[in-house]
This record gives structure tokens, sequence and C-alpha cells, in this order.
């Protein structure tokens, strides 16, 4: 038995997947049915018309269609496979719609994509904190519905002082010096007790 | 009443293989692999481990044992397989020692090959009886190891989660098969290529699951920031917890440059004698298709970018092997120390490896593993190896924190699973998880022939979602026998899908698959809902 594998599904879909913060991976197909359906609605504004998919910036909100944050487009063969989508910030959530762009600017869409969130890139800066005591359980599963027992956040045993910071800092390069030259020389203190 | 130590070291090896088996061929090259893992990684990491409980060393480690790779130790072909291939290794092995009779280094290196492979059979055949997962069983049932699950057939799961119900299949079929393997649920998981979103951890909940690892970024960037950093586990908001992997100890092993596995007195992987030795005499024990290759006999050590090899000496390796475990022990302790006295509690520091670095690509890796957990248990106090779920049995209080979005592949990411070269699997990996979420729905009840061809989608659907395909096509080698195993995958199940909906399945054509295709043998359709 050859390995066919579908050419086409028969729906029309667009979808949407991450590569990276800065990069999305847009895959669609239309059926000849969605193009005939454009065809209709967009009639004689159908001549010069680019296919698009338009990208819509919903973070953190309900989109309802008009509300996104930011939209742009991206002009694209119909018949390609996938395209990739550069964006300009992490951490943010999207979805698109494929469709047509007549000359007169209007927008005919023909399918819209699922909603997909960019990872971030870079260290937050929220530092407000929340702290969960959770008993590990041994051999079977947890209970699913165990509720979820919040706790204050614990202190730190003691605050350093700047020169109990630099002292241990001082101390511990040394250490990292000596072995490192010993190391290099061939040989390891393997224990602490071989003389610092 | 123990001590506490200035800081843990949580050692993780993931052993995983893609499931690859062949019954149709006599001989199947990329069956190899799990050959090669067994002899140069599994059968000497047990060794290892074996030898420590036996000299009293209290150790503790923490390994991914994959579904893929379970089946496959476990799967009669494959094992008799194995003894075919040792017993051809040994074959090898005696003609070199007696090939080098009269070269005194050369013979000292095939005879240590002789004795190894030698204790390698006896091991697998007399002390494991051939049943590898077991001797990894006992090891945990003795508390010095903690086996974790990872994805049914490691399926990168958030590029999978465009249909849901694909990961949510990809987990609950592998904490069904780490039940039956080893008969408890699992603790954790080593998610695929530590392949994490936020949300996972949701799913994981539902499975049971109560840790797993990301790679470093996955905490470091992770929303609000966590006020230890790498050094402490979080609870995600569900109350499963994230351990991350620490860059430091990393990279002392992981470098190709600056890592210990570079030395010049280790082995060299790349000189073997598959590809060295007269054509005529190498030929029955390399590639099937007569392509030269690697035998696992190798005489060179490291000796950088030249053509003057120089004769691998084991005595120097060994002591070199020693003395990298006392330097990782001493950093471990220094960085400990430098963390501890910010933090309410011992600083953890998470050493992820895959497991094929020891022993197959860094031959004396095994070795460093036995002298790091000596020197541990003999030579310090300041750091105690640990696993994940001692370390939340001792500290049930932790920060939550909603991990960051990642993978620890290339560029931290998923680019390495999308791209130019494997991007056209998509399509078909999500189109495929839908029709099966679709027949699960219209077949909730079924028997006989169609349960069959239920299960059997699942199978294919299963095996076509690993991420090693992708994996393969972006770093190029083997790349047609990846496009193969998907294209295959996806057509069976194609077909399945439509006889399915017709009404009419082909049991002759089910029987033979079911054969081929025969991972988890009983998978639960319903799974896949």
């Amino acid at each position: 038995m050859s390995s066919d594998i579908p050419d086409r599904y028969g729906r029309t879909e667009l979808v949407l997947m991450v590569m990276d913060p800065l990069h999305l991976f847009a895959y669609w197909e239309v059926t000849p049915e969605s193009l005939r359906e454009a065809q209709d609605a967009l009639g004689a504004e159908m001549d010069g018309a680019r296919a698009v998919v338009r990208f819509y910036d919903i973070s953190l909100i309900h989109f309802d269609g008009a509300n996104a944050h930011h939209t742009f487009d991206i002009d694209v063969g119909l018949e390609a496979r996938g395209w990739y989508v550069p964006v300009w910030t992490a951490d943010k959530s999207y979805c698109a719609d494929l469709g047509f762009v007549a000359r007169t600017g209007r927008f005919h869409a023909i399918t819209r994509s699922n909603v997909i969130h960019t990872p971030r890139a870079s260290v937050s800066g929220n530092t407000a904190e929340r702290w969960m005591r959770v008993k590990f359980v041994r051999r079977r599963k947890p209970d699913r519905a165990r509720p979820l027992e919040y706790v204050p956040a614990p202190e730190l045993p003691r605050r350093l002082s700047p020169d109990e910071w630099r002292a241990l800092r001082e101390r511990l390069a040394r250490e990292k010096a000596l072995a490192d030259a010993r190391f290099a020389a061939g040989g390891m203190p393997s224990s602490p007790e071989k003389g610092f | 009443m123990r001590v506490q130590p200035a800081g843990y070291l949580c050692l993780v090896l993931h052993c995983h293989l893609p499931y690859v088996r062949h019954p149709e061929h006599d001989r199947f090259l990329e069956e190899n692999w799990l050959y090669e893992a067994i002899s140069d990684t599994y059968i000497p990491l047990l060794r290892v481990m074996d030898g420590l409980v036996r000299d009293g060393v209290d150790f503790r480690l923490t390994t991914t044992l994959s579904p893929p790779l379970i089946s496959m130790l476990r799967d009669p072909l494959l094992i008799s397989r194995y003894e075919r291939h040792i017993n051809r290794l040994i074959e090898l092995a005696s003609k070199e020692v007696h090939r080098t009779a009269y070269q005194p280094e050369l013979h000292r290196l095939a005879t240590m090959y002789l004795e190894r492979f030698l204790q390698t059979r006896n091991a697998f055949t007399n002390e494991y009886g051939h049943d590898l997962v077991g001797a990894f069983g006992r090891l945990q049932e003795l508390g010095k190891l903690e086996i974790i699950t990872c994805g049914a057939t490691h399926g990168f799961l958030p590029l999978l989660n465009v249909v849901p119900s694909a990961v949510r299949a990809q987990l609950r079929t592998a904490v069904a098969h780490y039940e039956e393997t080893f008969g408890r649920p699992p603790h954790g998981i080593w998610l695929p290529e530590c392949g994490y979103f936020p949300g996972l951890d949701e799913v994981l909940r539902d499975v049971g699951i109560q840790f797993f690892f990301t790679e470093s970024h996955g905490l470091l960037y992770a929303e609000p920031r966590p006020r230890y950093g790498v050094h402490a586990p979080v609870f995600c908001p569900t109350g499963i917890a994230a351990f991350a992997r620490d860059l430091e100890s990393s990279k002392q092993v992981w470098s190709a440059e600056e890592g210990y596995p570079g030395d010049p007195a280790y082995r060299d992987y790349y000189r073997d004698i598959g590809w060295d030795l007269d054509y005529d005499y190498i030929r029955p024990y390399i590639q099937p298709d007569g392509k030269r290759g690697s035998t696992g006999i190798k005489y060179c050590r490291i000796t950088g970018r030249t053509d003057q090899k120089q004769v691998y000496d084991r005595a120097w390796a060994m002591e070199r092997a020693a003395d990298h475990a006392g330097n990782f022990v001493f950093n471990r302790g220094r960085q400990v120390e430098w963390l501890g006295p910010t933090m309410d509690r011992p600083p953890i520091v998470v050493a992820p490896y895959d497991a094929e670095l020891f022993g197959h690509w860094w031959f004396e890796g095994p070795e460093w593993i036995d002298f790091l957990f000596r020197k541990l248990h003999f030579d310090q106090q300041v750091v105690e190896p640990i696993t994940p779920a001692e370390y939340l049995e001792r500290h049930e209080i932790n920060q939550v924190c909603t991990p960051c979005g990642s993978s620890w592949g290339h560029k931290g990411y998923h680019e390495v699973w999308l791209n130019g070269g494997n991007d056209w699997i998509y399509r078909h990996l999500h189109a495929a998880a839908r029709r099966m979420e679709e027949l699960t729905h219209r077949f909730a009840k079924a028997d006989g022939l169609t349960q069959r061809a239920l299960a059997q989608a699942g199978r294919e659907l299963l095996l076509a979602q690993s991420s090693d395909w992708a994996f393969i096509m972006k770093t190029g080698t083997m790349v047609e026998y990846a496009v193969k195993r998907t294209k295959d995958h996806v057509a069976r199940f194609t077909r399945l899908y439509e006889q399915l909906l017709a009404g009419r399945v082909d049991a002759g054509w089910l029987k033979d698959i079911e054969e081929k295709d025969n991972i988890f043998p009983s998978l639960d359709h319903r799974n896949f809902s």
C-alpha cells in the first residue's frame, strides 16, 4: 500500500501556530465552494482583489470582531500551503482572518483562525508573589478536586549586610580560582578538607 | 536525624527512542539505535546503579523511560534481535583480539571490548533476564530511582495543541501505559523536549501528574517572576510543580567545547573500525545495505581536528572521569553555598541530560556518574542527591507562577519542530487528531472489528505524532526515513478513518498493520476524546 496522504481535507480553515515569541506560522485550505462564495460576495470588486491574512492582536481582551488592539495584513499567495509571519512584541494573543481585500479596501473574510498566544521572551517585571502549600501524594493520584491552600510568603532567614555579601563573594571566588588551577594541572580536590 | 544539606542535586536522565520496529525486514538499520543504546547506555547505567546499591552508596537519580522505549525493551522480536546484535559484536571483538595480537596497545583495547561485550550479554541474559524495564523498576522499589513518564509517543505538545484532544491522548495513554508497567501512577513527567505551554498543567492535573520539567527560561521568564529563579520549583496555578534546568551545571557536561566529554583523555566516538578497517573484513558487522558505519569498537582518544589519531588509554580516561566527577561535586557545592543565604530552603540544582550522552556519545559517562554518586556519598555533606518527589515532600510551600512557554530545543521555543523542512506535517497531524476525536464521538460504544480498528487508528495517530520525525527532518540525517514514517502512519490512519465511516473495515489489512504498528496493545480509543 502506498503512502497516500490526502492533498486536501475538503474543509476551509485557517490555522495559526507559534514558532517563537516573534514569529507565527499560518497554514490554510480553501475549498472551491468558499472561493465561489467570496467571488459572489465581492462581485465586480473581485477584480484586482488581493488574498490576505488579516491578523488581530487580541491580547487580554474578549474579541468581538471589532475591538482588536491592532490589526495588520499579510499578502499571501492563496495556493501557498503555509506562511511565516514576523511580529513585533512577545507575549501577545492573536487570531486571524483569511480573505480578500478589494481595490476599494473592502475586506471579505473567508474563514477565521484559532487563537494563539506567543510566549514571553524576557524576565517578568511583575514581582508580586503568591505562595501555596500542596501535599505531595505518593503512589496514587491526588484528588483532582483537592482545594488549593494559599499561604503567606516565607521570610528570608536573614538578610546579609553588604560587607557579608562581599566577603562571601570573595571567598567563593578564591576557592573557585584555586580549584580551577588544580583542575587545569590535572588533579582535583574532591573534599573540602584537602586544604583551602 | 538528617543534617539538612546546603543544597540538592537532581540529576535527570531522559531515556527515549522513537518506536522503530520492522518485522518485515530481517535487519533494519534504524533498529540499531535501540541496540546501541542498550549496550552503550542502559545496561552500563543499570550496572552502575546495582553496584552503588551493593556497596551501600546512597544515591538518587530521576530517569524518564518513554513509553515507546519501554515498549521496545519488552518486545520479543527486538529482544531476540538485540541478542543477535550483541553476539555479532562479540564475534567481531574476538576477531579483533586475534587481529591485533602483535599490536599491544590495540590488543589491550580489543580485549577490553571483548570482555565488555561478554559482560553486557551476561547482564542482559542472566542478571536482567532480558527485562531491563524490570531492572529499572526494582531500583525504583528500592527508593533510589524515580522513574517518570513522557508523552505517549514523545509528541511535541505545544504544536499538537491546535487540537487539544491530541495533547490529552498523548498524556492519558502515557499514564495508563506507566500504570500497566510499574503498578502505580507516575508522579512526574518529562515533557517531550520540555515543550511546555501555559495551561498544560491543567491537563497534567487531570491525569494525576504532580511535577514536570522546563528549560531554564521556562522559570526565569515565568509570570510573576520567581523569587528563586531556577533554584526552586514553582507551583502552576493548579498546584502542579515545575522544575527548571540549571544552566551552570548543564554547560559543564553538555558543552562540546567546554564540557567534560571533549577532554582529550576520552574516547573519540567518530574513529570507529567500521570506517577504518578493510571492507571485506568489516562487511558482516556494519550496515545491512553495505554502507560503512559505526560498529561500537573504537580505538582512538579525542585529538581534535587532526588526522594524527592517538590510541585510547583506558586507565587515563578513568582517572579523568574521577577528576571530572570530583570537579562537578565541588562546583555544585560552591554553587549552592553561594545561593543558600538568599533562600529559605536549600537550593536545588536540576541537571537533566539525554541518557544516551552517557555511554554512547561520552563513552566514560556511566563511570562519571558512578564516581559522582560515590563522591557525593563519601566525600562531602554539602550537596545531597534528591528526586523531585522527595523535594516536594520536604518543601510543601512553593511560589505560584505560570511558567513561560518554552522548550529545550535550539533557540528555546518551537523552531526545531516548525520550520521550512517539516511544517508540512501539521495540517495532516491536526486533521487526523480532529478526525480521531470525531471517531470517538461517533463510535461511543464499539466492539469487535470496529473497536480494533478504532484502537489501531489511535496507534497510527500517536506514531505519526512522534516529535522525532520532525526533529530528524530538521537535523538532516535519515530524513527519508522520518518522512516515510510520517506519511505511512497518516496514510494508514486516513484509510482506517474512511473505512470506519463507510462501515467496511478490511479485516485482513487491519491484522497486518496491527502486527506492524503494535505499540500500546491495550490502547483505549476513548483516550482521544
